[in-house]
């Protein structure tokens, strides 16, 4: 027998099909925001936050999504900021917006009304700024209530700056007046805590900081917030007083590993968690940066039971930028939105967009991956997947990180 | 019982997935689809898989060519589409000693797509030599778990020329069940034998296996998509007239049912089926609406060998949901007992 084949490339698609792609005008370097508006008159409406400066979001028309339309790309007050992060509930757009320094404005969130999307129009602005604070880094907002956020505070000060951050809640319902009803940091953390300082990760292991980062509220457990603290590891937050959060449980993977716990995703209707670590160093010099599954039937006490496959690290490292986990579809509750408790489809920067079945939560199977080109243009010569989101037609959005702006797909599996 | 039921004591399968597991868009799943490609020696199976590799429509397919009796032959006939390495595994009739091959072939495809060591393809098609009995191989990817969980036969292929055809239909008992057990069959080498005799092959081959599309390769080629197409299912239609006892050791029948069946009297008759008269069960295929699904059930049985059921997310034709079984047998296996069969075992009722 023998075995014929193709030329070697590294661009690699299984079990996905291209069908749209959109470089957004040029400023195709994408944050962890995408969020889908249906909008009255039945558009669908993709909202993508950029990753840096000079834009700030993007609304993208994917009704149809082999034809995907720019609707409406604004800019940044200044340079020296980002947005990275936004949510939509209805008509209402919340953005994160953080500073590169402390101390600096605008260091908050934004709402807008977004009821025409061609023409977003600010309703309300929360200040997160401070002489110890960048702002917002990231948030969560599906209920049209409440933002739940990763955010420094004029209040707040830090041992390390590396840890400016942690969760704050802010009762939006009066758009114009947010305010903030609860929050949570790890004890040790701000100066002026009854508690030890924190111990920091030593070298060989990275110092990444200990704050918040995802802060996923599900309407099947409002009272529970599920919350990544990147070196802290994750915490299951009990919210049934917003006032005062208190912990449920905590899971910590590091050391051995280098941190930087990402996201918590709840599957409530089959007693899991589906957890990240985020890749933050180029070369997979902080590898491995995983996806584990963890056994979430008793809540205080979370177990992991697997991780997904990955591919070869020695494939990857040296395509350029980064290789690891990093965002998941996140089963955001809103209209719109695919709910998946069995298909988990995860960003690895440059090793693409990558599906996993974990029917099977104690061997999960990768059942597609879609590991484009690199963008024209792109920087460190290789793609970076960032964010994903699906609709609920099961049409997927993925975003790079750098320059290739939106690539939409559909599922084969 | 299946995976999906002895975790669902641990890990309930959530609210998208039925009792199967995770209902699945096509058959295939995420596996990796496989075409065989069977056929008689020198009926033009080697151009034909060349003319698909070159085609647009044939680009990322890996192939694996059996070489039995053909050494050299067929790997320099498909080279220009490959480059570099070009492992050589063995050589032999694939339906006997190259079983363990096959596995191994197929299994470092998969190793070696994952480590970069191949470049990414979408499919396998795997060639047989002229001599090779495809029930074997089918049994191999259907019955080794390393392997089903992986692969799918997409569809078998079944190449006829015009010239020999015949002959061979008559002589080889092979060569009359690589026909009733193709999911498509083409027809070759019409310029040589002519019109006429091509349309007799075609009624013979129509006589052994009436429901499978028939093409007729030009110039060595068909419509990549013939090749290609998913579905391994007889198209929607009207059902075809059971085949006519042709040839005397084979028989085609399709059993249709208006209602959902239960999954329980379903097995239980399949399942006796397979184990009572399995060396003369080629190849059962269907899609079926069963009690408690949504979306319908595939079942696939080669000789003793039922593959596990996939429920599939929605029906092809939404307005025929009732299911087909279709049926390929040898050793006077007919119709009526199959019938009696699930009739009796529809009859015994909820256990």
């Amino acid at each position: 027998m023998s075995i014929a084949r193709a030329e070697t490339r590294h661009a690699a698609t299984w079990n996905f099909r291209l069908i749209g792609q959109h470089e957004l005008n040029g400023f195709g370097g994408m944050g962890e925001g995408l969020s889908m508006q249906i909008a009255k008159d039945g558009r669908r409406i993709l909202w993508a936050a950029h990753e840096s400066a000079p834009k700030n979001f993007t609304a993208i028309d994917v009704s149809d999504p082999r034809n995907p339309k720019v609707v409406v790309q604004t800019d940044l007050p200044h340079r020296d900021m980002r947005s990275n992060s936004l949510e939509t509930a209805g008509d209402i757009m919340a953005v994160a917006y953080q500073t590169k320094r402390a101390d600096m404005q605008p260091a908050g969130f934004e709402l807008f009304d977004i009821s025409t999307p061609e023409a977003p129009r600010s309703i309300g602005f929360f200040d997160a700024s401070g002489p110890y604070s960048r702002g917002v880094h990231q948030l969560w907002f599906c209920d049209g209530e409440y933002v739940h956020m990763a955010a420094g505070a004029r209040d707040f000060q830090p041992h390390d700056m590396k840890d400016d951050q942690f969760y704050r809640i802010v009762d939006v319902r009066n758009p114009s007046k947010p305010e903030e009803v609860g929050r949570w940091w790890m004890p040790g953390q701000r100066v002026g805590d009854n508690a030890p300082k924190l111990e920091r990760h030593r070298e060989p292991i990275i110092d990444s900081g200990f704050r918040a980062h995802n802060t996923n509220v599900y309407p099947q457990r409002p009272d529970r917030c599920y919350l990544g603290y990147l070196d802290g590891g994750m915490f299951i937050l009990d919210i049934s007083d917003k006032s005062l959060p208190t912990v449920v449980s905590r899971w910590d993977n590091s050391p051995p590993y280098h941190g930087f716990t990402h996201t918590i995703l709840p599957l409530f209707g089959r007693d899991l968690y589906v957890v990240t670590d985020e890749s933050t160093v180029d070369n997979a010099e902080d590898w491995p940066k995983l996806v584990w599954i963890m056994d979430a039937r008793d809540e205080r006490n979370p177990v992991p039971i697997a991780t997904c496959p990955m591919p070869p690290v020695a494939e990857f490292k040296n395509r350029g930028g980064r290789f690891g986990a990093h965002n998941l579809h996140e089963n955001v509750p809103v209209p719109g939105c695919w709910q998946s408790e069995n298909i988990i489809l995860g960003t690895f920067f440059n090793g693409g967009l990558r599906a996993f079945d974990i029917s099977d939560p104690y061997r999960p199977a990768e059942v597609g991956h879609f590991v484009p080109e690199a963008p024209r243009g792109s920087p460190m010569g290789s793609i970076q997947i960032n964010d994903v989101f699906v609709d609920d037609r099961g049409v997927v959005f993925c975003v790079d990180r750098a320059i290739g702006g939106l690539y939409i797909l559909e599922m084969e599996f | 019982m299946t995976d999906a039921a002895i975790l669902a004591g641990v890990f309930p399968a959530g609210a998208a997935a039925g009792p199967f597991g995770r209902r699945q868009r096509r058959p295939r799943g995420a596996r990796m689809p496989v075409i065989l490609v069977t056929g008689f020696l020198g009926a033009g199976k080697t151009t034909l898989v060349k003319a698909l590799l070159e085609s647009e429509a044939g680009r990322d397919t890996a192939v694996v060519v059996n070489e039995f009796g053909e050494i050299g032959i067929d790997q320099a006939l498909l080279a220009p589409a490959a480059e570099g390495k070009v492992a050589l595994l063995g050589n032999g009739c694939l339906c006997c000693a190259v079983r363990s091959d096959l596995e191994e072939t197929f299994r470092a495809l998969l190793h070696d797509r994952a480590r970069g060591a191949v470049p990414p393809f979408q499919r396998v098609v795997l060639e047989l030599s002229g001599a090779d009995d495809p029930m074997p191989v089918l049994q191999t990817f259907l019955g080794e778990r390393s392997l089903a969980r992986e692969y799918h036969v997409q569809a078998i292929i079944a190449v006829a020329d015009a010239a020999t055809g015949r002959a061979a239909l008559r002589d080889a008992p092979e060569a009359r069940r690589q026909i009733a057990i193709a999911d498509r069959i083409v027809t070759s080498k019409a310029d040589l034998a002519g019109a006429a005799e091509t349309a007799r092959l075609a009624a013979e081959i129509r006589a052994i296996n009436p429901d499978a599309p028939l093409a007729e390769a030009r110039l060595g080629m068909v419509d990549p998509d013939f090749l290609l197409a998913e579905s391994s299912l007889p198209p929607p239609g009207p059902l075809q007239a059971d085949a006519p006892r042709h040839a005397a050791d084979l028989a085609t029948f399709t059993l249709g049912f208006d209602r959902p069946l239960p999954w329980r009297g379903l097995t239980a008759t399949l399942g006796l089926l397979c184990e009572m008269r399995g060396a003369d069960l080629l190849r059962a295929k269907g899609l079926l609406a069963v009690e408690g699904c949504r979306g319908p059930v595939v079942v696939h049985a080669v000789r003793h060998l039922l593959h596990p059921p996939v429920e599939l997310e929605a029906w092809p034709d939404p307005q025929r949901r009732c299911s087909r079984l279709v049926f390929i047998t040898s050793g006077g296996l007919a119709r009526a007992p199959v019938e009696a069969l699930f009739r009796a075992v529809a009859a015994l009722g909820p256990p």
